[in-house]
């Protein structure tokens, strides 16, 4: 094994992992404390937890750009440009070490058996190669792990190991969405979050600060540079940061042999490995594939399916926001789910479409990001005296129920190459095509009403309903999917690609439906499957020489 | 860092800021802060990538009415609108006096027992959640 900080430019490693995001941060932890020597590449710095305005008066202001999840808004030199001209939604992500976890919720969901057998049970999408049962150690572990607070028990989940740490308060939000909840006798669970309740290997208890979204100042929140690089470094992985990778090498055999990456310098660079792993997350990693073209492969690695960017999902986000007469200090995080319900997350035929949705209770932040939409509406509606009155009214007296809409994967709904736009070093950024089928909007129109009835139900006194927002593709799937048939998937139920045996993805990308949970529990599920896998069959594992 | 503002450019926008945000409801109007002070600078500081936009804006309708500037760059430009708008209501917001006024102690840190039994628990309304049986589909055989 080689010393933390040894500099491997030029030596080859075992295993190259592009991405050091939620997946790419737990491979790497494993690969290295197996022996395995790691080059993990990201495209982002390191940051630093004092960087986050959360805990002082501009957090609001910030928020809107230096920390705002759209990358098209923040617009910093880490990210790539994204073209959107022809989607419904935003892709919301952020390219640091620790990946989109930087600036991620962290509710943790574990999909549902259901979600794992779509086919079957209603006849669409496609199943899963592997099922819920075979996925629930791996879903413990990664818990354990990540450090995730919640309460046992929950009746829409099959029954489990209690989670590590006990579940955080869910605030008067929380307690009044229960109320209706109750009255209409409807699910729901306090909601389990990667956020300590109490310090947890080295990190600090949550403080209820509530503005997780944009970075935790407290070093509290599973961020994945704080959960599995401390321990990787130690272990000897040599993260490279300020590095963007523009094509993975394959050889003459097929095999992958590492990858060309730009410096922050402009300098081209090369790192050779045994092994790639591909962890840039559902619209980075078909990207990237599509970027490495060559003899063999000429339409992108990987890519003899076709399927490579094809099946993107989502999930479309709608949300009723309720105002309530007493004061409910609703800017106290986390945030973090504080309660959540499965009502209506199975399919009922009777409905009209299938699949359904997981609600959320989250805290509706400070006094300006109320501000945030009202540009173009007459003046006086929303400024003026009326500002001051919508403030004393709102303020701190409301919250969201949020609707993920479980997406199914459509192959018209994707991401290719731009033909024209490009990132700072001039790689073709990517373009996004992806439009909301019938079956998604009328989800979405039976859910709002039910979210309506219960805000109702717990006693709101107005309502505002989002039907869907645009900045809301926080969930990046399905754009390499597995699957037992190389015809029909990029890679098989471990993660190697079908084409290139020693090449695996190992992030969203590989999600063969979307359920309609958060996906990064399931994320870090599957790649401590994979991984472990490949640790255990090391010795028949083909490398590039 | 000069932000660039002269004193029109302040006067023009403590105008624009105080049609926005008056004085009424108990409330302070914005220039009563100082909004176009060392508020406006310490919104700027933050947000430098605000600053074309809030001058072009305010540099359009220098010597208009108040109002008027107000409504026209509602209508015209957006965006100058959206950044004068957003200076305004963000340094009002700030402003600990104004916080204070909405009862807003910023996003604070509030200790609790993380071992404590939840209400919910205790006074039995998420038993009846939990009485009703499992509603998930386990995987088909
Ligand atoms: C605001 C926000 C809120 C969210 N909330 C939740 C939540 O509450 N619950 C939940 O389950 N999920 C949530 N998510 C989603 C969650 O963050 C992602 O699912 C998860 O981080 C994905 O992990 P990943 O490994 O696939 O990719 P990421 O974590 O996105 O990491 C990918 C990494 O790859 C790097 N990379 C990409 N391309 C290149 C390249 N060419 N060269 C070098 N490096 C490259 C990037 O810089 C990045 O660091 C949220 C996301 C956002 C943005
Ligand atoms: S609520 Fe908790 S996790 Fe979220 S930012 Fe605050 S301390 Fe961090």
């Amino acid at each position: 094994m080689a010393s933390a900080g040894s500099d491997r430019r030029g030596e080859s490693a075992d295993v190259l992992i592009i991405g050091a995001g939620a997946s790419g941060s737990l491979a790497a932890k494993h690969l290295s404390e197996n022996g395995f020597k790691v080059v993990c590449l990201d495209q982002g710095p390191w940051v630093d937890n004092k960087e986050f305005a959360g805990a002082r008066p501009e957090w609001e202001l910030m928020a809107q750009k230096r920390w705002h999840p759209n990358p098209n808004v923040r617009d910093l030199e880490n990210d790539y440009p994204v073209d959107t001209s022809e989607s419904d939604v935003n892709p919301l992500m952020y390219n640091a070490v620790g990946g989109s976890t930087i600036l991620w919720a962290a509710h943790w969901q574990r999909f549902m058996p259901s979600d794992f057998r779509v086919k079957t049970l209603d006849g669409v999408a496609d199943d899963w190669p592997f099922t819920y049962e075979e996925l629930e150690p791996f879903y413990e572990q990664a818990e354990e792990e990540i450090g995730v607070s919640g309460l046992a028990g929950d009746p829409a989940f099959p029954p489990g190991k209690p989670l590590p740490l006990p579940p955080l308060p869910i605030g008067k939000i929380g307690m009044k969405a229960a109320e209706g909840m109750n009255k209409l006798g409807w699910h729901w669970w306090p909601g389990p979050n990667a956020i300590p309740s109490k310090s947890y290997r080295g990190r600090n208890a949550c403080v209820r600060r509530g503005t997780c979204l944009t970075g935790c100042p407290e070093g509290a929140k599973a961020s994945m540079d704080l959960v599995y690089w401390p321990a990787s470094l130690k272990n000897g992985v040599k993260l490279i940061t300020g590095a963007r990778v523009k094509e993975v090498l394959v050889n003459d055999r097929g095999l992958a042999t590492g990858a060309v990456y730009i410096d922050r310098q402009g300098r081209e660079r090369t790192q050779k490995a045994g092994i790639v792993i591909v962890c840039a997350n559902g619209i980075g990693t078909p990207r990237l594939l599509l970027l490495s073209t060559s003899k063999r492969f000429p339409n992108g690695l990987a890519n003899s399916s076709g399927l490579v960017g094809k099946r993107l999902m989502m999930h479309p986000y709608a949300a009723v926001t309720g105002v309530f007469e007493e004061p409910l200090e609703s800017w106290l995080g986390p945030a973090g789910q504080t309660i959540q319900s499965m009502q209506f997350y199975e399919t009922d035929k009777s409905r009209g479409f299938v699949r359904g949705a997981k609600w959320q209770v989250m805290p509706s932040g400070g006094p300006l990001g109320m501000r945030a939409a009202y540009g173009g509406r007459p003046l006086e509606e929303a400024w003026g005296a009326n500002l001051h009155r919508n403030t004393k009214r709102v303020f701190g007296h409301a919250f969201e129920w949020g609707i993920i809409a479980e997406d199914l994967p459509e192959e018209s709904n994707r991401v290719v190459l731009d033909p024209k736009l490009t990132d700072s070093d001039g790689i073709p950024a990517p373009k996004l095509i992806y439009k909301n089928s019938e079956n998604t909007k009328k989800l979405i129109d039976f859910h709002l009403a039910r979210a309506q009835e219960a805000m109702k139900a717990a006693g709101a006194v107005s309502m505002t309903i989002t039907p869907l927002m645009r900045d809301c593709g926080w969930h990046l799937m399905g754009t390499a999917r597995m699957g037992e048939d190389p015809a029909s998937s990029v890679i098989d139920q471990w993660g190697k690609a079908h084409d290139v045996p020693n090449l695996f993805i190992y992030d969203g990308s590989t999600f063969v439906t979307s359920s309609g949970f958060n996906p990064t529990g399931t994320i870090c599920a599957v790649a401590l499957r994979c991984v472990k896998h490949l640790i255990a069959n090391r010795r028949d594992q083909e490398i590039a020489a | 860092m000069s932000t660039g503002l002269n004193d029109d450019d302040r006067k023009t926008f403590a105008g624009i800021a105080d049609v926005l945000i008056p004085a009424a409801e108990g409330m302070p109007a914005a220039s009563e802060i100082g909004i176009q002070g060392e508020i406006l600078d310490k919104v700027l500081g933050f947000r430098p990538d605000l600053r074309e936009n809030l001058l072009r804006g305010l540099r359009a309708v220098k010597g208009k009415a108040a109002r008027e500037a107000a409504e026209f760059l509602n209508k015209t430009d957006g965006t100058a609108f959206g950044a004068i708008s957003l200076a305004a209501s963000a340094g009002y917001y700030m402003d600990p006096k104004v916080r204070k006024l909405i009862g807003y102690p910023g996003q604070e840190n509030r200790p609790y027992n993380a071992d404590e039994t939840p209400e919910y628990v205790r006074n039995g309304m998420l038993k009846v959640v939990s009485d009703r049986g499992p509603i998930y589909k386990p995987t088909p055989k």
